[in-house]
C-alpha cells in the first residue's frame, strides 16, 4: 500500500515543471465539470500557481495552451481567446487552463504552453505618472508617455458618461444581431431569448454615479494593457478607491472609480501598464496529469 | 422493546410535523452535472422537474435519499448525520405570472460517481415539498406589523398552530437587560465576590448584552410544535422580501440586507402542518453520465 502512495505521490510531483526562468507550475487542481444539457456547457480546467525563485518581480501572468490532448490522443485545445493576464495578488495567484472535455473514458491529460508574466522592473515606461489627468474632462488626456505607449483615455464628465450610457442601451437591432448571430452558430432558440433577458437585466442594472466618481474611457485594446490605475494624493500615496466597475460595448469600455473622497483636478493618475519589454515567457508542460 | 419504539416515535411526532405521505411522483431529469475535482464542491447534481407540480406551489423542499447507486455499484449516498433541512424555493423572489405554472423543480445532491460509470443505475428516496396554499391555517400574514411594537401578533393561523409571537420594543429589550444584569449581581454576591468584581461582571454583561442593529425587528417567539418554516415581510404590493432570522439571547432577530421594514409591511409567518408538507416517494433509474 505505502509503494503505491509513494507512486502517486510521484506522479503527483511529474507534473511540477521547472522553467529556464527558475519559476515553476505546480498544479493546485484539476476541475472536471461534466454537465448534460442547459445553457452551462462543461469544461475541464487546470489549476497551476508559479513557484520558484523571482516570484516577487512578477506583477501578473497567464498560461497559453499551445497543447492539449488526454491519453487516447483527443485534441483538448479550446477554440477560445487567450485568457488575460491575471493579477499575482489575486485568487491567490492561481492561473487557470480552460480545455474541451476530454470523455469520461479518458484518464489523464497533457498540456504544452508558455507561461507569461509581466514583469515591470524589466521595462522602466511600464510606470506612467500623468500629472493634471482630471483637469480637462471631455477630452482625451494629452500626455506623452501615453502617447509614446500608444494608449488614449478620456475622463469624462457625469453629463458627457449620460449621454454615453444613453447612446450604449440596446436597441431592437441589436437584439436582432445577438439573434442572428446565435442561429448562425447553432445556438437554441431558448437559450438565445435566455441569453439576451440576461443582457437587458444587466444594461438595467447600472445604478446613480457613484459622489465624487472619476469616469474613465477609452478602447478595450488599452484599458487591456493597464495593469494598475490609482491617483495619487497630495503626500504621492494612492487615494483610496472603494469600488471600480468597468462596463464594454464593443471595443468601447467605461470604467467608473468611486474614490473615499473628492478627487482634486489637478490630481496626478499613476498607471502600470505592460510593454512588450516587460513581458516574458517561458514554456510549461503538465505532462500525465490525472483526471479526477 | 416494541414499547420503546412506539415512546420514541410518539417523542419525534410531539416534536416536528408529520409530512404527509402521498403517491409517487414522477420525475423528469433536466440536467446531470458531474462535477469532479480534488478540491472544493466535488459533487453529482440531478437536476429534476416535477411535471404535476406547479413550481410556484412549492415554498421550500428538501430530497431524503435512501438509495444512490452507479452502474459500478458504488454508493453515491452522501454520509451525514442529520436529515437534511427544507430549502426555501429562492425563484419565488423573482418569478411571477405564467413563470410560476412551470414545473416546480429541485436539486439532487450526491457524490461523484467512479469516472468508469456509464450512468446512475438507481437513485430512490422521498421529495417533501412545503406547500403552504394547501393549508390555509399554515400562514399568517400580519398587515402593517410595525406599529406593533411591544404587542403579541393576533391571526388564527398562529393560534391554530399554537404559535406566539410578540413584537419585542426596545424598551422592552433594555428592561430585560437590566433584569438580567440584576440576576447576574445575585448570582455573584451569593458566590462571595468583592463589590469590585461583581461590578466588572455586571457591567461586562450589560456590555455584551443583544443590541439590534437599525433595520433589525426582534421578536419573542414561542413555537412549541415547531411549526414555523419561514417568516419574510411582505410589502404594500405583496413582494415577498426574504429576511435572515437569527437567535439572541432567547430573541428572534429579523434582519435584511439594506432595508428596513415600511410601515405599510406585513410580517408573513409560514408554518409546517400535516396538510401542507407532503413527502412523495421517487424512484430514477438509468441516468446517462456525461
Amino acid at each position: 500500500m505505502r509503494q503505491v502512495v509513494a507512486g502517486a505521490f510521484v506522479l503527483l510531483l511529474g507534473v511540477t515543471v521547472h522553467a529556464q526562468s527558475g519559476v515553476k507550475l505546480e498544479l493546485v487542481d484539476v476541475v472536471d465539470d461534466r454537465i448534460s444539457a442547459g445553457m452551462m456547457r462543461g469544461s475541464l480546467q487546470l489549476q497551476a500557481n508559479l513557484t520558484g525563485t523571482g516570484l516577487d518581480r512578477i506583477n501578473a501572468a497567464r498560461l497559453i495552451v499551445k497543447e492539449a490532448k488526454d491519453d487516447r490522443g483527443n485534441d483538448l485545445l479550446a477554440d477560445r481567446e487567450p485568457p488575460d493576464f491575471s493579477a499575482r495578488n489575486v485568487n491567490a495567484g492561481i492561473l487557470s487552463v480552460s480545455l474541451k472535455q476530454p470523455p469520461r473514458s479518458s484518464r489523464s491529460v497533457s498540456v504544452k504552453g508558455t507561461i507569461e508574466m509581466f514583469v515591470p522592473a524589466r521595462d522602466p515606461s511600464t510606470t506612467l505618472k500623468v500629472p493634471n489627468a482630471l483637469g480637462k474632462l471631455d477630452a482625451p488626456i494629452n500626455h506623452k508617455g501615453l502617447k509614446a505607449a500608444k494608449m488614449s483615455i478620456t475622463p469624462l464628465s457625469p453629463a458627457q458618461y449620460a449621454k454615453v450610457k444613453e447612446s450604449q442601451k440596446i436597441t431592437e437591432a441589436d437584439l436582432e444581431k445577438i439573434r442572428a448571430e446565435g442561429k448562425a452558430q447553432g445556438v437554441d432558440q431558448k437559450e438565445i431569448e435566455m441569453a439576451i433577458e440576461f443582457a437587458q437585466l444587466m444594461s438595467e442594472m447600472d445604478g446613480p454615479l457613484p459622489e465624487n466618481a472619476i469616469i474613465l474611457s477609452g478602447k478595450e485594446k488599452d484599458f487591456d494593457r493597464i495593469q494598475s490605475l490609482e491617483f495619487l494624493g497630495s503626500d504621492g500615496e494612492p487615494i483610496n478607491i472603494t469600488s471600480r466597475s468597468s462596463s464594454t460595448r464593443g471595443d468601447d469600455v467605461l470604467q467608473v472609480l468611486q474614490p473615499s473622497g473628492e478627487v482634486p483636478r489637478n490630481a496626478t493618475m499613476q498607471l502600470i501598464i505592460m510593454t512588450d519589454k516587460s513581458k516574458m515567457s517561458v514554456p510549461f508542460e503538465l505532462k500525465n496529469v490525472p483526471l479526477p | 422493546m416494541k414499547n420503546t419504539l412506539v415512546a420514541l416515535s410518539l417523542i419525534l411526532a410531539a416534536g416536528a410535523v408529520e409530512a404527509q405521505k402521498a403517491r409517487p411522483i414522477d420525475v423528469k431529469v433536466v440536467q446531470v452535472n458531474d462535477r469532479r475535482t480534488k478540491g472544493h464542491f466535488s459533487r453529482l447534481t440531478l437536476a429534476v422537474e416535477l411535471p404535476s407540480v406547479k413550481l410556484g406551489e412549492v415554498q421550500a423542499s428538501r430530497v431524503l435519499l435512501t438509495k444512490a447507486v452507479d452502474d459500478s455499484g458504488a454508493d453515491l449516498k452522501i454520509p451525514s448525520e442529520d436529515e437534511p433541512q427544507l430549502q426555501t424555493n429562492s425563484s419565488l423572489m423573482y418569478l411571477e405570472g405564467d413563470a410560476l405554472k412551470k414545473p416546480a423543480s429541485i436539486s439532487i445532491e450526491m457524490n461523484n460517481p467512479a469516472r468508469d460509470a456509464t450512468k446512475v443505475a438507481e437513485v430512490r428516496g422521498e421529495i417533501e415539498l412545503f406547500m403552504p396554499a394547501r393549508d390555509p391555517n399554515s400562514v399568517a400574514t400580519i398587515a402593517k406589523f410595525m406599529n406593533q411594537s411591544g404587542k403579541a401578533l393576533s391571526h388564527k393561523a398562529l393560534k391554530a398552530n399554537g404559535v406566539e409571537i410578540t413584537m419585542v420594543s426596545a424598551a422592552q429589550i433594555e428592561a430585560e437587560k437590566k433584569k438580567g444584569a440584576a440576576a447576574k449581581r445575585k448570582e455573584a454576591e451569593a458566590e462571595g465576590y468583592g463589590a469590585e468584581y461583581v461590578e466588572t461582571m455586571v457591567n461586562s454583561f450589560m456590555e455584551m448584552f443583544f443590541a439590534p442593529q437599525e433595520n433589525d425587528v426582534v421578536l419573542r417567539i414561542k413555537d412549541p410544535k415547531k411549526r414555523i418554516e419561514s417568516i419574510t415581510y411582505v410589502d404594500a404590493k405583496g413582494a415577498v422580501k426574504p429576511v435572515m432570522m437569527n437567535e439572541e439571547e432567547g430573541f428572534t432577530v429579523l434582519s435584511t440586507w439594506s432595508e428596513k421594514p415600511a410601515a405599510d409591511w406585513g410580517l408573513r409567518v409560514n408554518m409546517k402542518t400535516a396538510k401542507n408538507l407532503v413527502r412523495y416517494p421517487f424512484v430514477i433509474a438509468d441516468v446517462a453520465l456525461p
